[in-house]
């Protein structure tokens, strides 16, 4: 909303307080300054009235003219110009050598195209007086004398604020509005406009038609609706005051009866509608539920298709407005108008908001609407249109007007005490203090005692309950003012969420081990999505209304994001090397519904990219393993309870199968993969190194659990004794089965004189000496005991025994 | 003997030059002095002397052996001196760079977070967290925030379809499922999930359709904080808020609250700061966040008693914050993750 100051000091007198001030109070009472302009002509320096003797064309230029100029100082200047609008002895500005024009442009004297040019006749654009670039500013015949200063030509500029609104302050979309803030904030009296007696609010009156027009209200989406019918006016450009109030806040001159409406609604903020009265068929008006697929061409020059929640003004035959947005073409005041009917009316803010956004299609009009028109001053707005259309237009209104309707809400009533105002507040103020900001705001206190009756007009739709009612006291009270202190706060019995510890816990441990945290979007495209993750997932993960096609999906894995971020780092030749994201992440589980995880993803260069004195043991899948469990080991989740499988070829694009696994617990409260990534997919990003990576997935349930207290459990204090046993196996035998079955085994044998402590594969062979087809798996089996040192022999007919026995358990021969 | 003796000496002096390895020198110290050593057998012949011999022999045997063991021992300080030198290697090069020329960095935004979380925590606030797939109920309604309101316009909330099911974002009845535009939401969860007196702060991602550019992203993140209690006021929102502020921006930063609105509190205002410490951007009032009384429409809506408890909430931006601190002009870097970015916090 623009606002100009030379308009607000019709309404409220704040010529000494100055536009910094201004500036700075309206932010301060909520009113949010997105920017300060000038409007009309600022003060200009050597900038004169001049007068074009004579001119021909440049004798090498086929588009300048070499014009003779003479600005009232006797001497007659050359002035070289590319304008083509000007005759002989057309009076118009010059900017002669040493001015400065809006935009910091210096006028100097200067040769053009051999020609000499002293100064510039200019246009109104060039002078911050419009728009209008076609051509000079021509001021023929206005009775400047030449050699005046343009400044004295025109009146002084103004100060226009483009002032940002909330939702909850539809009151200040008008001049009025904004006056009556800054009256209130200043403490200064607010000047109705005159004449005042049109400004008393009056219910409808009922009268639904007249001999000109009759109206009726079809849909409860319109709750008001009045109607003048003006005739024998003469349409022609508004009065220049007008032009210049509408130009100041950025609105483009039409003709009287259509500017006369918009600067009433400037004025007032209640948006008006002219009619030509010859157009309205059948000199009825409609109020009703447009129907379906009913066409209309509107005031922007396009085609709209109306629906059955649409509401619109009809005559007899045909749609002409949409409610409360945009008028038509077809029934729009033209300049063979001679009789009008002025609209005033109000409809359902919701209704406006639904049609404004299914038709895409916003207006002054309609930005008004949907924050609430102040119902009781809608007639008034029609009577000051109506009586300025007679003064500046002429005609006459004919017949009574039509009056339809109820106001849908009025003043209101707010009870409040002193005290709830200082309870909110948590700082002492007087009665009397409060009760004199409810006064500025014109709102009207009856005093019960310890109880005030605080009544709200109509035009603050967003005061009404009482801590409303705080706000408004401290808006205009100041924020300044407000004790900053001591913090009153008593602990409470709470820890943090356990997602956000254990994320914290993970973050240290990636950090610690040399990884970068990276940070990318949520939102990824499809075909990213089905590449990696396959058709069921990315179906899932779509968003009903994405704003590009890249960022479509929900992001089912951080993998893809991190897989960017090598690939940019690669090409930008930074040397990455591990890199990390932890963030949430969506899956669909079996039923198709969808999960939020939470995700901790790494990826690690096998090997460094770059040369190195001195090279390093290239990371592979046991990495990733080793690091995926310790990540989970942090949300509790120990390796014992993780059931570790290879990735099956087939089963995911994202894995090179042979080179990664899948783990999940028991509970299915996490799902880790991990290994190294498919090389050919890794392609698909340019990244031609082998990628280790891992990603572990959380459901909210593993961080539902309790916090296990660690209990401390006691330790042997006697030696360990070990036994080496190799087991030749086939080749696709894990070594977990084969140790979950020799632990087995050997804590049977062992029939609990001591304990297995350990079994550790300290070698894998396969090869020469080795059937086709097997492998020897080598290893350590501790053993301890808690109250004494074993002897040999005991360990010895132990281990006999678990050879003897791990033949029968399993299919494998001992390696002798 | 004496002959004997010196002939051990001399053959030991000899060998032991040639021997560097510990095996090779146990096996040759076995042959001198094991027990079929030259020179344990040269010893056995000492009893077979006579008595009047033997002081004289035992003279020149402990001679020899002396010889010897200083012979052994010398060979095993140089074989010991070997072993540790083969151990260690070449002597470094203090210069050359580590090959292990990875570092871990927390990325700044979680830098800010964790910063912003242990600010509050000293106030005892403690971290809450909520679905960023939430319900508009949760997002909206419950936060006052009706159907007809700006905010809830398909243009600025990213939907998904109507048939989504989540497990992990409860609905209030059939709504749709939106990605959350503010933490806000966690407000709502956390008053549904226990009981005042509540002091929590919420950071977490939030989603705008907006067209990503220096200052505008797809997906951001806050730091919702809320706090409610039996008298809660103004005066507290504006000392906790220049608390938090001044330990960000130090105690030099001025603050202001500028009326606003938001449909969720009442009254409603933006915190503006001004700073002489903020480069380009130093000694004008910049909006870092917006913060009010929770408005009593929320607490109905959760079941809490608005006659009984107040309650102020605030949101504050991490990217915002972010870049106000470090200095940084486009927002695109926190989500580009190029490591020279990353590698300067």
């Amino acid at each position: 909303m623009k606002v100009s100051i030379q308009w607000l000091n019709k309404y409220v007198d704040l010529s000494d307080i100055g536009e910094e001030r201004i500036a700075e109070a309206l932010p301060m009472i909520g009113l949010e300054v997105e920017d300060v302009l000038k409007a009309g002509l600022v003060p200009l320096q050597n900038v004169v009235i001049g007068q074009i003797l004579e001119f021909v064309p440049h004798a090498n230029s086929n588009h300048l003219s070499v014009c003779k100029v003479d600005v009232g100082d006797g001497v007659i200047r050359q002035i070289v110009c590319g304008a083509k609008n000007f005759k002989q002895n057309d009076v118009v500005p010059v900017a002669l050598p040493g001015a400065t024009l809006p935009g910091d442009f210096t006028i100097s004297e200067t040769v053009m195209r051999g020609e000499v040019s002293q100064g510039m006749m200019c246009s109104a654009r060039e002078l911050g007086l419009g728009a209008d670039h076609s051509g000079l500013l021509i001021l023929t015949g206005k009775g400047f004398k030449l050699g005046t200063p343009i400044n004295d030509c025109f009146p002084p500029a103004d100060t226009v604020f483009d002032i940002s609104i909330t939702a909850n302050r539809g009151d200040c979309l008008s001049h009025l509005g904004v006056a009556r803030d800054l009256a209130a904030y200043f403490n200064r009296e607010l000047k109705m406009p005159v004449p005042e007696n049109i400004f008393a609010r009056e219910r409808p009156s009922g009268n639904a038609s007249n001999e000109f027009l009759k109206v009726s209200i079809e849909t409860p989406d319109c709750a008001l609706y009045n109607a003048w019918t003006i005739r024998g006016v003469k349409v022609a450009p508004s009065p220049e005051w007008m032009q210049r109030d509408l130009l100041a806040v950025g609105l483009r001159p039409i003709n009287n009866i259509v500017d006369i409406t918009n600067w009433v609604m400037m004025e007032l903020g209640s948006p008006l509608h002219a009619f030509d009265a010859a157009q309205i068929g059948g000199n009825e008006i409609h109020i009703r539920k447009a129907s379906e697929g009913e066409k209309i061409k509107l005031l922007d020059g396009k085609d709209y298709v109306l629906s059955a929640e649409h509401c619109v003004i009809a005559d007899a035959q045909k749609a002409m407005v949409v409610a409360g947005v945009m008028g038509g073409e077809n029934s729009g005041v033209t300049d063979a108008t001679t009789d009008v009917v002025l609209e005033a009316a109000w409809f359902d803010p919701a209704s406006v908001r639904k049609t404004s956004r299914k038709l895409a299609l916003s207006s002054d009009s309609s930005t008004r609407f949907t924050r609430d028109v102040d119902p009781t001053f809608v007639a008034v707005a029609g009577t000051r249109a109506a009586q300025l259309i007679v003064e500046l237009a002429g005609g006459t209104v004919a017949g009574t007007p039509i009056s339809l309707g109820d106001w849908p809400r009025a003043d209101r009533m707010i009870e409040i005490s002193g005290d709830y105002v200082r309870e909110r507040c948590g700082y002492d103020v007087e009665d009397a203090e409060i009760l004199d900001i409810f006064k500025r705001l014109r709102f009207a206190v009856t005093i019960e005692g310890d109880k005030w009756q605080v009544l709200v007009p109509a035009f603050r739709p967003d005061v009404d309950r009482p801590i409303d009612l705080v706000e408004e006291f401290v808006r205009i009270y100041g924020t300044t003012t407000i004790p900053s202190g001591a913090i009153d706060s008593p602990v409470l019995p709470a820890l943090d969420a356990k997602t956000a510890r254990f994320v914290a816990k993970a973050n240290d441990l990636l950090v610690g081990q040399g990884f970068s945290e990276c940070v990318h979007y949520t939102l990824r495209d499809e075909a990213e999505l089905k590449k990696c993750f396959g058709e069921t997932i990315a179906a899932a993960l779509a968003l009903a209304n994405p704003l590009t096609s890249e960022q479509s999906h929900i992001r089912p894995s951080l993998l893809p994001g991190l897989l960017d971020a090598l690939k940019l780092n690669l090409a930008a030749h930074n040397e990455p090397r591990r890199l990390f994201e932890t963030g949430h992440v969506f899956r669909p589980d079996k039923s198709g519904a969808l999960r939020e995880l939470v995700s901790v993803a790494f990826v690690a260069l096998a090997e460094p990219t770059t040369r190195n004195w001195k090279s390093r043991e290239k990371i592979d899948f046991y990495f990733a393993k080793k690091l995926a469990f310790d990540l989970a080991a942090r949300a509790g989740i120990t390796e014992q309870r993780l059931l570790v499988e290879a990735v099956a070829a087939g089963t995911s694009p994202l894995w090179q199968p042979g080179h990664a696994a899948v783990a999940n617990d028991r509970a299915k409260a996490v799902s880790i993969e991990m290994g190294l990534i498919s090389p050919k997919l890794a392609l698909d990003w340019d990244i031609e190194a082998n990628v280790i990576a891992g990603e572990l997935l959380f459901t909210s349930d593993t961080f539902k659990l309790a916090d296990k207290v660690t209990k401390f459990k006691a330790f042997s204090t006697f030696p360990p004794v070990s036994r080496d046993l190799a087991l030749v196996v086939d080749q696709s035998v894990s070594e977990g089965f084969v140790a979950d079955r020799l632990k087995a085994t050997a804590t049977k044998a062992t029939a609990k004189q001591f304990a297995v402590e350990k079994i550790n594969c300290f070698d894998v062979y396969q090869g020469k000496g080795l059937p086709e087809g097997k492998k020897s798996l080598a290893f350590e089996i501790v053993f301890r005991s808690e109250n004494k040192t074993l002897t040999d022999d005991e360990v010895n007919k132990v281990f006999a025994k678990i050879q003897l026995d791990i033949e029968r358990n399993i299919k494998c021969t001992i390696r002798k | 003997m004496q002959e004997q003796l010196a002939a051990i000496v001399n053959e030991v002096e000899t060998a032991l030059v040639g021997i560097k390895t510990r095996p090779d020198f146990e096996a040759f110290k076995a042959k001198i002095v094991g027990g079929n050593g030259s020179l344990t057998a040269v010893m056995k012949q000492m009893g077979k002397l006579p008595k009047e011999e033997k002081p004289a022999a035992g003279k020149l045997i402990n001679e020899a052996k002396r010889k010897i063991e200083a012979a052994f021992a010398a060979t095993l300080a140089a074989i010991g001196d070997a072993e540790l030198a083969a151990r260690l290697g070449d002597p470094i090069d203090p210069t050359l760079p580590s090959p292990d020329d990875f570092e871990g960095r927390k990325h700044p935004l979680t830098q800010t977070r964790e910063e912003i979380c242990r600010i509050f925590s000293r106030l005892g606030f403690t971290i809450a967290d909520g679905p960023e797939l939430e319900s508009e109920w949760y997002c909206f309604d419950a936060l006052n925030t009706p159907a007809s309101h700006p905010a809830r316009d398909m243009q600025d909330t990213l939907f998904m379809p109507a048939d989504t099911v989540s497990k992990d974002a409860s609905k209030k009845a059939d709504e749709a499922y939106v990605m959350r535009s503010h933490t806000s939401s966690v407000q709502i969860r956390t008053m549904l999930s226990g009981q005042p007196p509540i002091r929590i702060v919420a950071p977490g991602r939030c989603f705008r359709r907006d067209t990503v550019d220096a200052t505008h992203s797809a997906n951001f993140h806050q730091v919702e904080g809320l706090w409610v209690d039996k008298k809660v006021t103004l005066k507290d929102l504006k000392s906790v808020l220049d608390f938090f502020v001044r330990e960000i921006f130090g105690t030099s930063v001025e603050t202001r609250l500028r009326p606003s609105f938001f449909p969720f509190t009442e009254p409603s205002f933006e915190m503006d700061i001004k700073s002489q410490n903020l480069g380009a951007l130093s000694g004008r009032w910049l909006e870092i966040m917006g913060c009010g009384l929770v408005d009593p429409k929320v607490f109905e809506n959760v079941g809490i008693d608005p006659q009984q408890w107040t309650g102020l909430a605030f949101g504050v931006g991490l990217e915002r914050i972010a870049m106000l601190v470090h200095g940084i002009d486009d927002i695109r870097h926190f989500y580009a993750n190029d490591l020279r970015f990353l590698r300067q916090f």
